[in-house]
Order: structure tokens, then sequence, then C-alpha cells
């Protein structure tokens, strides 16, 4: 008896001491914007400043360089939503016609989405962006969005569900009734890829949202930075990070608690793809399409 | 409705497994054929190239007048039945009956009312705004069922439709498929593994084995005249008994030898099996169906043969009686014997059957529910000789 409460007390503690750990940043975060600069640093790091302090963090925020933090946000959605459609567009076929097409040179296709897939994003950037320099892409909105839209993980994604969780009897029906090909994968294979599609499109969307080494090489004019290079840009512009700009004679309001309120809004398009992408991945969408 | 066709049509798949050799079988308009067999004997793959789902490796599948080798499944005009249902799991009752009809772009009217009638004959009035997925297994066959019947096909295909249902309510879907078959008279392939669906729904039944056509007659043609030892063993539950048995000839008359037994044979059936007597003193197969065999004690008649044994097990089925006995005699042993019990899964069986048989076989008879027989009595057992078969143990072929 004694033991096991012991057993149960260590778990207990082990249990708090990770949690603490892992939620302490995230926690200190989100009430950094209700504190002033000085009372970050001076009151206890786990107390409410007010609303007050948020509506004036966020003033300064947005009066950088006029409104430019709204722009990195609304270029970040332009970017990541076109690359996702792209995405979705191949990928989801692609996956389709991998697992269940029958043609010369599927395995090496396959071999090679795999191969691409498990490179790293960064090895690719220079010959990446010495192709978009060859198109004269460079500076362009298209020079960020297009390498992003082959997402070879999607494709993956796609491949595994369909080979997996389609039967192939279920497609062979669509057949028999009178579809050819393109009608079996839009009528049957399409809609029935709804958490397959949802979860490729929240994988890429996140992937898409949070790139930074592409758009910081390609794009040269702050005004199409996405939000991943705008907020490295605003750190480096920030007295009390870089006091090598401080002053100046211009008058910078971005301290502690505007640039966590910046990295905070940024996050928060993510959290609502995760939720609405995450109620479509319930399973049972198959259910009594075949008899298990 | 039309009929179907296969002429020498053989299927290789990549591996090299050649699942359906030389196929010939002609299947006349409105006819129910049913395709029975092992698995694996090619009967599902000999269906898929009907639909068009699997390629033909050589030789022509017709459907009505043409040819359909090249064409798509689309273009088939057949309507099947899967033994998974495959039903569309997104689209409720309604869309998934409705659904061969909406790629056709039938008119919306004619689709409700084709929609309605099928879903009325199938009793799925009350479920047409159902997922799938809120039915029971009967419901689903039937929708299965429903979107085959409102295409009005050339021909219908059923693979083992019934195989996922529990055994009662198979006995009444069997009588309602073939109730709605012969109403709607549309020409139907009809697969399956289990020989009572062969026996009681088709017109005629088609018996494959390794890809090979073993025979193609009535049900009751089948039954009673097998024409090799395989379709004998395969139709027919409990299976048909197999002694090895010698023929020899005592003064003018034929007599089978079995064990210690030997078993005079009448004209009648020396009549019917002229050339059992070239087989004098060769080896045979001799087979018996259990319901050939009755407790002795129980048989008035005097005339009949008599086997001595042992009873080994009793299983009372209610209307009638299994005995399982074992007597003085050699159980034969063929391939034919052997993928049987393999088929059967019968690992016991078949351990025994290739570890070599001793001096005693064990036969089973369907004995009247009178008996009185117990396990471990010493009986005997009314044999009539009538209904016997016997096989050539090399070829496997019947002996007529």
């Amino acid at each position: 008896m004694g033991i096991r409460l012991l057993g149960l007390g260590a778990r207990a503690v082990i249990l708090v001491v990770f949690a603490i750990f892992f939620i302490a940043p995230v926690l200190w975060l989100i009430l950094a914007p209700t504190k002033s600069d000085h009372a970050l640093i001076t009151s206890s790091p786990f107390s409410f400043g007010s609303f007050h302090n948020v509506a004036q963090a966020w003033n300064h925020l947005d009066a950088y360089s006029d409104h430019l933090y709204r722009r990195w946000i609304a270029n970040t959605l332009i970017y990541s939503l076109s690359a996702t459609a792209i995405t979705l567009a191949i990928s989801v076929p692609a996956g389709y016609g991998l697992a269940l097409g029958k043609f010369p040179g599927r395995r090496v296709i396959l071999t090679l989405t795999l191969v691409v897939m498990i490179m790293p994003a960064a090895a690719l950037v220079l010959p990446i962006f010495l192709e978009l320099n060859a198109l004269h892409l460079i500076g362009s909105v298209l020079s960020v969005i297009l390498p992003f839209s082959f997402f070879p993980f999607g494709v993956y994604l796609a491949y595994i569900y369909y080979a997996t969780s389609i039967p192939s009897e279920l497609l062979d029906a669509a057949r028999v009734d009178g579809c050819g090909e393109w009608l079996t994968f839009r009528r049957i294979a399409l809609p029935l890829a709804k958490p397959v599609v949802a979860l490729v499109f929240f994988f890429s969307f996140v992937s898409n949202w949070n790139n930074f080494f592409l758009p910081y090489v390609v794009l040269a004019d702050s005004n199409q930075y996405p939000i991943t290079v705008g907020l490295s840009n605003l750190l480096a512009s920030t007295p009390s990070f870089n006091p090598a700009v401080g002053g100046g004679g211009q008058s910078v309001n971005i301290f502690k608690p505007e640039l966590a309120l910046a990295t905070l809004l940024a996050v928060i398009p993510v959290a609502i793809v995760f939720l609405v992408s995450q109620r479509a991945l319930v399973r049972g969408t198959l259910g009594g399409a075949v008899k298990q | 409705m039309a009929s179907v066709a296969f002429e020498g049509v053989t299927k290789i798949f990549g591996d090299g497994t050649r699942a359906v050799d030389e196929l010939d079988l002609h299947i006349v308009d409105g006819e129910f054929m049913v395709l029975v067999g092992p698995s694996g004997c090619g009967k599902t793959t000999a269906l898929r190239m009907v639909a068009g789902l699997e390629e033909i490796s050589s030789g022509a599948i017709s459907i009505g007048e043409h040819v359909v080798n090249d064409l798509s499944p689309k273009s088939r005009d057949i309507a099947m039945v899967f033994q998974s249902y495959a039903l569309y799991p997104h689209l409720t009752v309604y869309d998934n009956i409705a659904f061969a009809l909406k790629i056709r772009r039938l008119p919306k009217a004619e689709i409700r009312r084709r929609v309605e009638e099928a879903a009325r004959i199938l009793d799925l009035q009350p479920h047409l705004n159902r997922k799938p997925r809120a039915l029971s297994g009967g419901q689903r066959q039937r929708v299965a069922m429903g979107r085959a019947i409102v295409r009005q096909p050339q021909a219908f295909l059923m693979d083992e439709p019934l195989s996922n249902l529990d055994a009662k309510l198979r006995v009444q879907m069997r009588a309602d498929i073939k109730r709605l078959q012969s109403d709607l008279g549309v020409t139907t392939i009809y697969v399956t593994h289990d020989q009572v669906e062969a026996m009681t729904m088709g017109d005629r039944v088609a018996v494959m084995r390794k890809g090979e056509l073993q025979q193609v007659a009535s049900p009751d043609e089948v039954y009673r005249r097998p024409l090799n030892m395989f379709v004998a063993g395969f139709i027919g539950s409990p299976a048909m008994n197999m002694l090895e048995a010698t023929v020899e000839r005592r003064d003018d008359a034929l007599e089978i030898v079995v064990g210690e037994a030997r078993i005079e044979l009448g004209h009648a059936t020396v009549a019917a099996h002229p050339a059992l007597a070239s087989y004098n003193g060769r080896p045979i197969v001799l087979g018996i169906r259990p319901e050939s065999l009755e407790d002795a004690a129980l048989v008035a008649d005097g005339a009949r043969h008599r086997l001595p044994g042992r009873a080994e097990l009793r299983e009372a089925l209610g209307p009638d009686v299994l005995v399982h006995f074992s007597i003085a005699a050699r159980q034969a042993v063929t391939d034919d014997v052997r993928e049987l019990v393999e088929d059967v899964g019968d690992d016991r069986r078949l351990e025994r059957l290739v570890s070599g048989v001793g001096s005693r076989a064990t036969l089973v008879g369907r004995f009247s529910p009178d008996t009185r027989t117990r396990e471990g009595d010493t009986i005997e057992v009314a044999l009539d000789e009538r209904s016997l078969h016997f096989f050539d143990p090399h070829t496997g072929l019947a002996i007529v």
C-alpha cells in the first residue's frame, strides 16, 4: 500500500515538473503583452498586468512602419493558402494514382517522393534560388508560392490513405456502375478522402506559415515579407534587442511586450487551422462501406 | 438481358499463376448459373473478367452477340454485387441505389421511380435516407442488391454475396435472391464457395477446380452423377465417403471388395456402370453418400448389404443422426481427397490422411433419428448398392 502510494506520488511529481517546464514559457508569452516593458522585468513573471497594456502594445505594433505588421500577416495568408491549394490539387490525385494505379515507373516515382520528403528544405534553398533566378522570378510572389506547392509529404499521406483505407472493391463498384477513371476518383475516391485532405491541408499550411529561409533569401522588399521574416526583421530593429539601432532620431515604440504580442498573434491562424482540420480528421467516414 | 459465353478463356496473372484455364461455358439468356469451387479455383477471377475488372489473357467473353474483351466495365452494361457489398459510405441508401442511374444521366423522375420500386421490392423504403453504416448486415446486402436491380442490366454478377451474413439470414436471402432473379429473368452468374447455395439456387452449377471447369450440369445431375472424384467430394455435406476397393467377378456377378466386406452388385447397378466390368481384378475408389447408409437395425429389407463397424461419434441433427463409424477398410487418399480436406481446413483429418491410413476407415452415415446407436457400439450398417459411385483411382474419373 505504502509503495503504491509512493509510486503514485513519484509519478505525479514527474508529470508536474515536466508540465511546468513546458507550460511556463507559453504562459509567460501570453502574459507578457499585458505588462509594460519595465514591469516585465520587475514584477513577478506570471503576474497579470492590464488589458490597457495589451491595447497599447497593439497600437505600437500596428503603428510600426505604417501598418507593416498587418501587411506581413496578409502576405503570409496569401502565400500559405495559395501554396496549400496547389498542394491539395496535386498531392491527393498523385497519392491516389500511386496507391491504386498500375503503370510502369510507379515504384520509382514513389521512392523519389520519399527521398525528397526526407530531404531538409534548407538543403534545397540554393538550387531553388538558382532555378528561380534563371526563370526571373526572384523577388516575385511566385518565388515563395511555387517551390512550396510541391509537398511530397502530402503525396505520401494521400498514398498511405488510399493504399490502406479505401477498399478496391469500392472503386470496382463505381467502374461497374458506369464511372470512367476520372468519375471514379471525382465521385468516390475524392469524397472519401476528407480525412486525408484535412491532414494534408493542415501540414502544408503549417509548414508554409512557418517557412522562413526561402522567403528570407528570395524577397528583398519588406512589404512582401511573410510574418516569419517580418518578425526577425522586427527583432533586428528593436532597440531593446539590438541597441545599435536604438534612438537614431526615430522613435520606434517596439519593446518586449510588443514583440511578445507580435509573436502571439502570428500563432493564432495556425491554431485556427488546427481546430478546423482536426474536426474533419475524425475517423469513421468509411463506416459501413464494406463488411469488416 | 443476354446470354454470356466464355470461349477458351484463360487468365494468367503477372506472377505466372494460371487462375483460369481454357474455360468454355455458355450461360443462356435468363439462366441462373452458379460457379462453385474451393478457394483459389478461379471462380471469382472468371466473374471479374466478365465484369471487365480483370483483363483476359486469351480467349473471348461475349455478352449477347458482342465480344466484350476490350470493353471497359462501364460499357458492358452489367451489374455486380460484391462480397463486401462495396456500398458508397458517403452516400445515403437512396443515392447508393441511384448512383449508376445518375451517372447515366437518366431523368430525375425516372430515377426516383426506379429507386422507389427497387426499395419496395427489397423492403428498403424506411432506410432510404440513412447512410450504410447505420444499417445491419442484411440491410446492406439488400442495398447492394438494389443497386444491381435498378440498372436493369444485361446480366447480374454476384460474388459470394451471402458469405458475410449469419446462417439464418443467409437461408432467407438465398430464397429472396432466387425469387427475385426468376421474377426479373435476368441472366445471373453467381459465385459461391458454399455448395448448399450452389445446389439450391442454380439452374445449373459449374464446378471449378484450379482454374479448370470440372462439370456443368443441373444441381441434381451434379449430385447424382458427378463426373469425377473432385465433384463427388465437393458437392454434398457431409462429404461422400471414399474407400479403396477392388472389383472382382464371381460367377456371373460383379463384386466390390472393400476391406473384409464384399458387396455384390445387382443387375441394375452393373447396367448403369457398364465400364465397371473392365476393372475386374483392379483397384477402384468406392464412393458412398452418407444417406446411402442406414442403421441395419432399422432396415426391414434383408436384401440390403451390411457392413460391420464400430460407432465412433454420434451427432443428432434433429431430422436425422450423423453417425461416424469405422470399418475394416482403407480410406482412399488421392490428390482430390487431399485438396478437398485442405479446403475445409480440417487439419487433423489432413494429418491423418497424409501420415498414411491405418487398416480402418471412418465413414459418416446419415441415419434415421430412430437409431439407438451409441458411441462405442458395434453396429451393422445397411448399404444401398444402387446408389454407389465408382471412380478410377488414377484419373479420378467416374466409372460409368
